[in-house]
């Protein structure tokens, strides 16, 4: 047994050193290294293109309108994956409610003392609360900008929303949000359908072409159609089609559903906690 | 149209059949030598250490570790998903589960 673990390492390890001695040159086409040269007005270029991610290089920028690349393959080219990664995402909140769904009833406003495990209460410090308290304003800020900038800069729905989940964890550990816990939790719960919900509306609104078509993108600027330029620029926000939105409903379902996991298990610690002291 | 690439990236990223690009390429893998060196110290540190407490935190050096790795090879976006989940609420979960459990193993 300990062989046949050691020899799987070394097999893995093996596959991986093969696979990275094969990877392209960072940031580049595989064929003629100047993606942007000698284009005209063209939107979609298929006479250099050899492989995927010459494609996606050479017309994703043109063809989405968004200057992110790697979003306009996660909600674009890929978006169906993406909702297959979201549905993921709200099967384990799901599963973890079932699991712990008798904790939390309605009505109920449980101390904010933290029982400690020898039996005495914890106050917890001020320093924490109050550092809780200045620290979240800016990671709720970083978050929505990761989240709205998801076409532009790097990062996306998935992203900001596990940035936004970060700042549920600060005010759950300094005990701001255990009064009303009941409450909080159908709001999150509300919003992890929501978002679920407005990513298969959109896929289904652009069925027309195919479901998840970005039938906004190169359109209308006031419906985030505005048509951009190709090669680095600055970037505007109503570029990008449908990309923004599902960035959006991403974001809004994974910061309910981690919200939903953190404040469950935070819930059961408090209860196992004062059960030991009881008992 | 590489000479508007070089700027708007900045003069520490390498730009193919650059001289001074490639100087830069070299202190660069230099960076990412080091940096996977911590990482597989932490990493041993993890998963050697009896006491959870510390197998976690050092876990999350290691996302730390991974992150600045992911964006040094151009990944931001790999980058700022293994900071928030890696390096923040993977190690919350885990706090809260040897809270509710022991705290050191056997």
């Amino acid at each position: 047994m300990k062989l046949a673990s050691f020899l799987s390492i070394v097999l893995m390890t093996g596959f991986l050193l093969v696979a990275v001695m094969r990877l392209h040159p960072v940031g580049q086409a595989t064929g003629d290294p100047d993606v942007f040269s000698d284009r005209g007005n063209v939107i979609i270029d298929v006479q250099n293109v050899a492989t995927m991610d010459d494609y996606f290089l050479r017309n994703g920028q043109m063809e989405t309108g968004s200057n992110n690349i790697v979003t306009s393959v996660v909600f674009d080219y890929r978006a169906f994956d993406t909702l297959g990664e979201a549905a993921v995402l709200f099967i384990v909140v799901t599963s973890i409610t079932m699991l712990l769904y008798g904790l939390i009833k309605p009505g109920e406003t449980p101390d904010d003392v933290i029982i400690a495990a020898d039996g005495f209460p914890l106050k917890i410090s001020r320093i924490v609360t109050i550092g809780a308290l200045l620290l979240f304003p800016v990671i709720a800020a970083f978050g929505a900008y990761i989240i709205i900038h998801g076409h532009l800069s790097p990062g996306g729905g998935f992203q900001g929303g596990a940035i936004l989940g970060t700042g549920t964890a600060l005010l759950l550990a300094s005990s701001y949000m255990t009064k009303k816990l009941y409450k909080t939790y159908k709001t999150f719960a509300f919003f992890e359908s929501f978002g679920l919900t407005l990513f298969i509306g959109l896929g289904f609104a652009g069925v027309g072409g195919s479901f998840l078509y970005n039938f906004l993108a190169n359109g209308d600027p006031l419906l985030f159609g505005r048509v951009i330029e190709m090669g680095p620029n600055g970037g505007f926000l109503n570029s990008g089609g449908i990309l923004p939105l599902l960035s959006l409903a991403v974001g809004i379902e994974v910061f309910s559903g981690i919200s939903i996991i953190l404040i469950m298990l935070n819930k059961a610690l408090y209860l196992n906690k004062s059960q030991k002291s009881e008992g | 149209m590489l000479k508007s690439l070089e700027t708007v990236r900045g003069s520490t990223r390498r730009v193919i059949g650059n001289k001074e690009g490639q100087v830069n390429n070299m202190s660069l893998s230099t960076i990412i030598i080091i940096l996977c060196v911590i990482g597989l110290i932490t990493a041993v540190i993890a998963l050697l250490q009896r006491d959870l407490l510390a197998s976690v935190i050092g876990f999350a050096v290691f996302g730390l570790v991974q992150t600045a790795l992911f964006y040094l090879l151009d990944a931001p976006d790999v980058a700022i998903a293994e900071a928030s989940i890696g390096a923040a609420l993977t190690v919350c979960i885990f706090v809260i589960a040897i809270r509710m459990t022991r705290r050191r193993e056997e």
